[in-house]
């Protein structure tokens, strides 16, 4: 493999140098590395010079509690779709290929759908008369609808559903990269299937977890529509605390400080998630 | 570096912006701005030829952004009063020219040297009649969780209305209201604070409340109107309701700013006044309106239901806003 990659590095390389890559760079700098400083700058220049911004956003109960809210949310989303997806995933990835396509097929048609009209759809699921409450009290099974919806429940159940995917496509190729053999040779030396599953497959699909579960959690992390739609104003994250100090407060020098602090969150996390990669890549590699 | 970056923000919502013989006006969407649409911009465009384009929600950070990086596309905007006093102290709004919008008619208490008004409205109690037991009779039934349980819903942002209504249910007199007793107001919301859904548009207060998601709430006078036109089946109480009003505001740098003075002319003109009250449920901000419109529509205008009326400072709110907003948003992440 790192082979086959010498052989063809100078056949990929440009001519021009760098010179290809110009309009890029000049794209990213203007649209994101400008307004980035500008950011920064804003949130320790207004209203008045100094770090006040992010001592208030440090010190104050009100603003922890929102980042510990926030970092709530993330983790419990991003546990229930491990554990949701890891099935599904291991079924894609020993499904015939055939059938395997049209499973992948709704899977992504699913992404494609717009983010707003599936947030509404489990509105209408959720919500005390909806179609959820509804049937179980027709069935009798509950006398008072369940709260599933303006709180965690529902912010939980809203945002898996939409980070499946995220989950699954990484976690289908480790998966499918696993020899099936290992497993039958699992069993043959008198492993239960739990056992099977608990030392043999796990294991290989760690780096698998882990690059998918990085994934979900970062764009967790930064959520809006769905939790300021699913949720109540006592699980408020930091996106919708943002918007609420831009658009309603107007206190641009706080709203940029937090902004500029879910971003260092979420680059340290990327960072992590390169080294889990590249550490993926050399296991592989061996 | 920050003009860089309200610069590009402020280009980027201007790509929209209107051409010599356009303007845009915005506004909070759903019936109203479509009552504002029917009454306000039609007519003004069949009479000056000046194109109206649409645009909404309001969006104050919008609007800031826009001032600030000098790149106005917004040329009448319809806000909540207590904002445009504020906003107007901050140098964000163009003074109206009293020469092209005939001011004598205009009610005092929604004109200002930056704004004129847009309509007023009362927040009333509704309720579902299929999902309450008996009537509510006024805001301290809000608070009854035995004699009326279920989900309430009020509105989500910080703004005049929640926190008077809070203290009137704890027994604080009418007249006795200013200065707000935030502690009192909140120790009283706690009280029922697992059982409030809160709204965020007009159109959301309406779907609760047809659907019964929410057994009742506060919710604006002309939501209940459309509500009850649409044949729903909902109850009010105008007991205690509650005004405030809306303002017309000019951008400071608006591009359109003559016809944008012209439209706020034909917008406050008695007629159109009395033509978007007809369609809204919303009361006319021009004395001289009530003349135009049909007997049984100014019975059901806030007009009519002065009785116990209770008129939500605007003055106090501009000056405490932001403090009170800090609290106010505090209190509900909690």
């Amino acid at each position: 493999m790192s082979c086959n990659l010498l052989h063809r590095q100078p056949i990929l390389r440009r001519p021009d140098g760098s010179g290809g890559a110009l309009p890029a760079l000049t794209l990213i700098t203007l649209f994101f590395v400008v307004p980035v400083v500008a950011l920064l700058l804003r949130s320790v220049t207004e209203p008045v010079p100094g770090l006040h911004n992010y001592a208030t956003l440090f010190g104050d109960g009100t603003y922890a509690r929102v980042f510990f809210n926030t970092f709530l949310v993330a983790t419990v989303v991003t546990t229930v779709t491990v554990i949701v997806a890891f099935p599904v995933a291991w079924m894609l990835a020993i499904m015939p290929p055939a059938l395997g396509s049209i499973v992948f097929g709704i899977i992504i048609l699913s992404m494609w759908t717009n983010l707003l009209t599936r947030t509404y759809a489990w509105m209408v699921l959720l919500q005390r008369t909806g179609v959820i409450n509804r049937t179980l009290m027709d069935i009798g099974l509950i006398s008072q609808p369940l709260p599933l919806i303006n709180n965690l429940t529902g912010v939980t159940i809203g945002m898996v559903y939409i980070m499946l995917p995220f989950m699954i496509l990484p976690l289908v190729g480790t998966l499918r990269a696993i020899d099936p053999m290992t497993l039958r040779a699992a069993a043959l030396c008198g492993a239960s299937p739990f056992e099977a599953f608990r030392r043999i497959l796990l294991p290989l699909s760690l780096p698998g977890i882990a690059a998918g579960g990085l994934m979900v959690f970062v764009m967790s992390l930064g959520y809006f529509v769905t939790p300021t739609l699913l949720g109540g104003t006592s699980n408020m994250m930091l996106a919708a605390m943002i918007a609420q100090m831009i658009q309603s407060l107007l206190n641009w020098g706080l709203g940029s400080a937090a902004a500029f602090i879910l971003l260092v969150v979420t680059m340290a996390l990327y960072a992590l998630q390169l080294r889990l990669v590249g550490a993926k890549r050399m296991t592989g590699g061996i | 570096m920050k003009l860089i970056l309200t610069g590009i923000l402020a280009g980027l919502l201007a790509a929209t912006a209107a051409h010599a013989d356009e303007m845009v006006f915005t506004s909070w969407g759903g019936t109203t701005q479509e009552a504002q649409t029917k009454s306000w911009a039609a007519p003004f465009e069949a009479s000056s030829g000046i194109k109206v384009l649409q645009d909404g929600p309001t969006d104050y950070g919008k609007l800031k952004a826009m001032v600030e990086g000098g790149s106005v596309a917004w040329d009448v905007v319809d806000v909540e009063m207590d904002f445009a006093i504020k906003a107007a102290k901050d140098g964000l709004l163009e003074p109206i020219d009293f020469n092209v919008v005939p001011k004598a008619d205009l009610d005092p208490r929604f004109t200002t040297e930056h704004a004129v008004g847009s309509f007023y409205y009362s927040f009333v109690l509704a309720w579902n009649k299929g999902a309450v037991s008996g009537e509510p009779a006024g805001w301290a039934d809000m608070f009854d969780l035995t004699k009326f349980p279920g989900k309430r819903t009020f509105y989500k942002w910080s703004a005049p209305g929640v926190i008077e209504i809070a203290l009137l249910a704890d027994g604080v007199p009418a007249d006795k209201l200013y200065p707000l007793d935030l502690d009192r107001a909140f120790k009283k919301l706690d009280t029922i604070k697992s059982e409030i859904v809160w709204w965020d548009s007009g159109a959301q207060s309406q779907q609760l409340i047809a659907s019964g998601e929410a057994a009742f709430g506060q919710l604006w006078n002309g939501r209940v109107f459309a509500l009850e036109q649409d044949g729903a089946d909902v109850g009010a109480s105008w007991n205690q309701n509650m005004t405030a009003a809306d303002v017309l505001v000019i951008p400071k740098g608006s591009k359109n700013k003559a016809s944008a003075m012209k439209f706020l002319a034909t917008a406050t003109s008695p007629k159109s006044q009395a033509m978007f009250a007809e369609a809204s449920g919303y009361a006319p901000i021009n004395t001289a309106a009530k003349a135009e419109m049909p007997a049984d529509v100014v019975k059901s205008l806030p007009d009519a239901y002065v009785d116990g009326q209770i008129n939500l400072d605007m003055n106090y709110w501009a000056e405490n806003r932001d403090k009170i907003a800090e609290r106010w948003y505090a209190w509900q992440a909690k």
